[in-house]
């Protein structure tokens, strides 16, 4: 494929992880241009020339995040969000284990622009090798002077701290990650306050995804605005994606953000098995709404997914394909929704237990059409009406699910139905032990 | 700091024009405009809202998303609606979710009738569920504690009670466990929830999770009255609503008053009503024929007792204790000095303080209110512990740190419950209050090298010095701020401090500290004292001093104080004792002396609820007192409101007003008050004393006043507040191989408590508070039986051992019933294994 590659050039090289290696390709050279030549207006500067948005999911400009932390003069934090928990994203994951110090140096220059001191990186704790790696790497770029005191002789100052979450999905979102980080309860905050004003122990705090941390010292190199010719007007840069699901060739792939959507599944994932067809796919983790074999031509960039009435997300692709029913990927994302739901607020606790209760009842044929009206209502309650967007992040899939293949969940429940001995057309049952109750009647 | 912003905002809801504060909740403000917009999680006394419950969502144009009005500050021109089909909607979805796994069990409930989850889903709710699935099921209902059962199927996860645990009691107890819709509340490990202010949770519940172990199943909302009224049990006088049903109280809640109480309440104010309704009432009047107390009628005892005041004439005293009303204490002390001809009066247990120091003490100009404690700059908590004196003080300052960024300083004997929320923290040793006082009074620019002087004391030097730092140096961050003056500091202090021999002595080094630190006659900073007992304060305003009349009067020569009384009794020279609502084996000092004292009295005539030791023993007449449901009058806080009791039930059996009872009294030794009812009592005293000139019961309401805002309180008696100069203190005894002893009354040590057959688990027993490295000297550890005493009178206690108490202490309690301290007169005692 022709797309530029930016983030996974060169990244198997071997023993990249270690510092030498990295050095040797011009590793910490942007750090040092930054904090030696540049003013963190300057870094910002190219930051907001770039165009680069939020890889973690929500796709937020990432210079403009970073310039509403207050000028003040109070402790102000960065915190790398490696708590990567969405299903079917695993690429923060190869960036992480195979290139530490490009993470390490996007943090330098990142908590540079946003004038922290102190910054951390929050892993998911089954990512129990990649912390290995990152903490080897950081006691490497302490030792050799680019986290510490006075960082290669500039007045900037950096503590990192790497800190093992204990694996709940809550904690990738942010404010429940600074609450975790905190030491308490991982629940979402209430926003605003917004972290930027009031954040990490109440500080002013910037936090991003690996993957956009990683980015940066690349457009120091390149320059924002040669950064900003990369991918489409609103969605600058290159993605990488992670590919999963019903494919030949699952695995990362970087790609230039607008490029169609099947040129990723097909072209560089190789399509579904052969003889196969695309029923549908997720095209930004598992909370994205789902997309059908007809939006194969959509553009994979922010604006066409949103137009499409989906998202680009975390930038995972979960293809489905036509011998997986839908009712059985409807279940099981449900279960991990109702499972990493945290329950501080009410639609989401109750609704995920719910939409839960009634796809099992589909799934037995215990159900009716009108359980699938009430369930599409019931993520209509869910959506917009949380503290946070997990809630959102199980009813808009499910919903589109609904929505979408909603003669599927009907012929579903019929056939669930006809092959429950005890639901089906076949003979009605007379056993008296086993209706409760009913012995001896 | 900063207090609420008195600026009004403009806005408009459901197409109302609304002013409300600006920057309050919309939740709040919109009832500024009559509209109602429900919520579960949100509670203002609680901290910042945590937007949880989802109830209180509101369209609010220009926001494309539906906003928690619990969490959005209301601005000028804010456009809200909150009945469009939109948040219906909302409200709908929100409402169907929470009743999912709620059981309806509403006929069975005790909150049936008054709960928040009814009303709302009446008002609110869509009216029928699509849920058909299992509801999720628990074991109910579990005793969260002997107080509290838990239902954790009716629990709606609002998290109200998990937030009060973490977040304004700072017990930390209550958690959440498991995630989300398997989280339910509990306890670390399941243990009980015991905390001083455990009983809260009940009335925060929005739903009847959380209810009244006490208060289950004795009555439905359509059973019962309101009955509004103050608790006597402390000094905090809370302002507290009785439930009554057929002339019994089954309950109490909060009555919320920001200038009081806050709206919370302890576990010993919310329980102990119990006690009102067991059998040990003293009932009818009693009188000792043949060593036995025998119930007689009123006209007997009243005879029995006027007869043995008048022979013993000024050979007599009284004594008040904490519950006396003002009414009652101007009362006995007309009765007293006009009828008997004595000036044995007190209502302080501690020696005599001159009159002039009380008036420098307590001026006006000098007087903090409760509400300071939230809004200060620093807090010095002094020779006191809030938890145990006043326990509702406890909730404010610690909400003063936590909310308000109040700079805290604690100078105790005793480890202090607000240590950890502390910036400085001094120990000095037991009694040594006076040293401690000269060498703070030294560090914040007095007299005296704070070196020598805190070495008395048995404090650091350091400490002392950090402590004066605070004090003085919250000015600076004051004068950044740019206002100008000093800055607001309240000095919170134990009637204590100015008891014992070098009392005086004590409250002179604290006029004078408060001299440097305090802008007198500022709005925000003061002194408050937490008086030993309940009206301590309204007493010695009432005129229950030896050496001062209503109002402070001047009087002719002092009469004998507490400690006098009871040795002169003791020597034989006194041959007749009142005391109203006071026994003083278990109330006051030097047990031993007051034996004595008791034994050998001619007459011994009291009023009591319960029949104590002393009484018991040595009574001669009983008079028995009003409950404090029952009794009408008024008592004055410690800063100064006057505030009104009124009574919730009607006296049972033979009990009369007590203020009758010394009326009538008074009238048989011929001093006749003319009183025949009780508002004509509080008329005498707002008459004679002349700074509550004016107040009406009608003024007082359900609120109280407070005085020493009013233009009468120019009536206070002028006194020099200072700069004294000092005596050089008294040294704190060296332990020399045995211990300081440290006095202290626990919050639970009461007869209330004992009583109430829901509280009883938690009363107080003998425990030896000592520091790890004497325990280890003595070869003790913890739970350990000992004796602890010295020249002969020792108690028996278990050792508690506590990190912060200092080496060569050990800490006592006293007022209780058995191996109280008071046992025990001197400084210095041994400990040694039983």
């Amino acid at each position: 494929m022709s797309s530029p590659t930016i983030l996974l050039a060169g990244i198997d090289e071997p023993g990249l992880n270690t510092i030498d290696v990295y050095r040797s390709h011009g590793g910490y050279d942007m750090a040092r241009k930054a904090l030696t030549e540049m003013t963190p207006q300057t870094v910002l500067d190219e930051l907001l020339a770039s165009g680069l948005r939020g890889r973690g999911g929500a796709g937020f400009p990432s210079g403009k995040k970073i310039s509403f932390i207050p000028k003040a003069n109070v402790d102000k934090y960065l915190v790398c969000n490696a708590d990567e928990s969405e299903p079917g994203t695993f690429k923060d994951r190869e960036l992480m284990q195979k290139s530490p110090h490009m993470l390490i140096e996007g943090i330098i220059i990142g908590a540079y622009a946003a004038g922290a001191n102190r910054s951390f990186i929050y892993i998911r704790g089954e990512y129990a090798e990649q912390a290995d790696i990152i903490d080897a790497a950081l006691v490497e770029a302490t030792e050799a002077g680019f986290i510490g005191q006075n960082i290669m002789g500039s007045a900037f100052s950096l503590s990192l701290v790497l800190h093992r979450g204990a694996g709940a999905y809550i904690c990738g979102e942010e404010t429940g990650l600074l609450d975790s980080l905190e030491g308490k309860r991982g629940n979402p905050r209430l926003k605003p306050p917004f972290p930027a004003n009031q954040g990490l122990y109440q500080g002013p705090t910037v936090i991003n995804n690996v993957e956009t941390l990683m980015t940066m010292p690349h457009i120091l190199r390149m320059g924002g605005a040669e950064y900003a010719k990369i991918g489409t007007e609103t969605s600058a840069g290159t993605k990488v994606v992670s590919v999963s699901g019903n494919v030949q060739r699952p695995g990362n792939y970087e790609i230039e953000l607008g490029i169609s959507s099947r040129e990723i599944i097909y072209g560089l994932a190789g399509g579904p098995p052969e003889g196969r067809e695309v029923k549908f796919w997720f095209p930004g983790g598992s909370s994205s709404p789902v997309l059908t074999k007809d939006d194969l031509d959509v553009p994979y960039d922010f604006d066409s997914l949103a137009k499409a009435k989906s998202m680009l997300g975390s930038g995972a692709i979960i293809v489905v394909d036509d011998t997986v029913p839908v009712v059985s990927v409807a279940l099981k994302l449900a279960k991990f929704y109702k499972h990493e739901s945290c329950g501080k607020c009410t639609p989401c606790r109750e609704g995920t237990r719910w939409t839960v209760s009634m796809l099992e009842r589909v799934d037995q044929g215990l159900a009716t059409p009108m359980d699938l009206d009430i369930m599409a209502s019931v993520q209509e309650q869910i959506i917009g009406n949380c503290l946070c967007v997990l809630g959102d992040a199980m009813a808009m899939p499910i919903g589109s699910m609904v929505a979408k293949f909603r003669d599927e969940f009907e012929a579903h429940i019929e056939a669930a139905r006809a092959a429950n001995p005890w639901l089906g057309d076949a003979e009605p049952d007379t056993d008296p032990v086993l209706i409760q109750g009913a012995a001896g009647a | 700091m900063p207090r609420p912003n008195p600026e009004t905002a403009a806005f408009s809801v459901d197409g109302l024009e609304v002013n409300a504060p600006a920057g309050m909740m919309l939740a709040d403000a919109a009832k500024f405009g009559d509209v109602e917009i429900p919520v579960f999680c949100y509670e203002p006394k609680l901290g910042p809202p945590v937007g949880a419950c989802r109830m209180c969502l509101v369209e609010i144009e220009g926001i494309p998303k539906l906003q928690t009005a619990c969490s959005t500050p209301v601005k000028d021109g804010m456009v809200v609606f909150t009945q469009t089909d939109r948040v219906k909607q909302a409200q709908e979805a929100v409402l169907e979710f929470l009743l999912i796994n709620h059981p309806l069990d509403c006929p069975v409930c005790d909150a049936g009738g008054e709960c928040p989850l009814q009303d709302i889903t009446f008002g609110w709710g869509p009216g029928r569920s699509r849920f058909i699935e299992p509801k999720r099921h628990f074991v109910k209902p579990l005793a969260l504690s002997p107080l509290i059962a838990i239902d954790r199927e009716r629990c709606i996860l609002c998290y109200r009670c998990v937030r009060f645990s973490q977040e304004v009691a700072e017990d930390y107890q209550l958690i959440l466990e498991e995630r989300g819709a398997d989280t339910f509340v509990s306890t670390f490990d399941g243990h009980p929830y015991v905390a001083p202010f455990s009983g809260n949770i009940i009335e925060l519940c929005p739903v009847g999770a959380l209810t009244s172990q006490p208060y289950r199943f004795r009555a439905r909302p359509w059973d019962i009255e309101g009955s509004g009224s103050v608790c006597t049990l402390c000094p905090a006088q809370c302002n507290v609503e009785f439930t009554v049903r057929d002339e019994r109280v089954l309950r109490v809640m909060a009555r919320d008053h920001h200038g009081v109480d806050d709206g919370w309440l302890c576990d010993k104010g919310r329980f102990a009503y119990q006690s009102v309704h067991v059998d040990q009432r003293v009932s009818h009047p009693l009188v000792r024929v043949d060593g036995e107390l025998v119930p007689v009628s009123w006209d007997r005892a009243l005879d029995e007792a006027a007869a043995a005041l008048s022979a013993a004439g000024s050979d007599s005293a009284a004594i008040a204790g904490g519950e006396t009303t003002n009414e009652e204490g101007w009362l006995l002390q007309e009765l007293v000095r006009g009828g008997l001809g004595s000036a044995n009066v007190d209502s302080r247990f501690g020696g005599m303080l001159p009159r002039e120091l009380h008036a420098a003490l307590h001026a006006p100009a000098l007087q903090a209110t409760v509400p300071d404690l939230e809004f200060a700059h620093a807090v010095l908590v002094l020779d006191c512990e809030p938890v145990d004196d006043a326990p509702i003080l406890d909730l404010r300052i610690r909400k003063g740190v936590r909310r308000n960024g109040v700079k805290l300083a604690v100078a105790t004997s005793r480890p202090s419950s607000l240590d950890a929320n502390a910036a400085a923290v001094a120990r000095f040793a037991p009694g040594a209050a006076e040293a401690f006082c000269a060498a703070l009074n030294a560090a914040v620019g007095g007299h005296g090298v704070v070196a020598e002087l805190a070495a008395a004391a048995g404090a650091q030097a350091a400490d002392v010095l950090a402590l004066a730092q605070l004090l003085t140096g919250a000015g600076d961050a004051r004068s950044a701020g740019g206002s100008q003056g000093r800055a607001d500091i309240v000095i919170v202090y134990g009637e204590r401090l100015t008891h014992g021999a070098r009392g005086e002595h004590a409250a002179r080094a604290l006029l004078n500290v408060a001299g440097h630190v305090v802008s007198a006659g500022h709005d925000g900073s003061g002194l408050l004292e937490l008086p030993a007992g309940t009206n301590g304060r309204g007493l010695r305003e009432a005129g229950m001093l030896p050496n001062a009349g209503p109002g402070l009067a001047e009087i002719g020569p002092a009469g004998l104080d507490t400690g006098a009384i009871g040795a002169a009794a003791a020597a034989g020279a006194l041959s007749a004792l009142y005391l109203l609502h006071v026994d003083p084996l278990r109330d006051l000092p030097s047990r031993r002396t007051w034996r004595t004292a008791l034994q050998r009295a001619d007459s011994v005539i009291a009023h009591a609820e319960f029949l104590s030791e002393g009484l018991w023993e040595h009574a001669t007449v009983v008079f028995p007192s009003e409950s404090y449901a029952e009794k009408e009058g008024t008592i004055t806080h410690p800063d100064g409101r006057v505030q009104r009791l009124r009574p919730a039930i009607a006296r049972p059996d033979a009990v009369r007003a007590e203020w009758n009872v010394l009326a009538d009294l008074s009238r048989r030794l011929g001093h006749d008050p003319g009183i025949l009812s009780g508002p004509m009592a509080s008329a005498k005293l707002f008459e004679a004393v002349p700074f509550y000139a004016g107040i009406t019961l009608d003024e007082l309401g359900g609120r109280g006043l407070r005085w020493p805002a009013r233009p009468a309180s120019a009536a206070w008696p002028a006194a020099d507040g200072g700069p004294f100069g000092l005596e050089s203190p008294q040294q704190a005894p060296t332990p020399n191989g045995s211990l300081r002893l440290g006095r202290f009354r626990s919050i639970w040590a009461a007869a209330e408590v004992e009583l109430s057959p829901a509280l009883k688990f938690l009363r107080a027993h003998q425990r030896a508070e000592l520091s790890p490295a004497d325990a280890r000297r003595l070869g003790l550890a913890h739970g350990d039986r000992v004796t602890v005493g010295s020249n002969g009178s020792r108690v028996s206690a278990t050792v508690a051992l506590r990190s912060g108490v200092p080496e060569g202490t050990v800490f006592l309690e006293q007022g209780i019933a058995q191996d109280s301290a008071s046992e025990l007169d001197d400084d210095l005692v041994e400990v040694s294994p039983a």
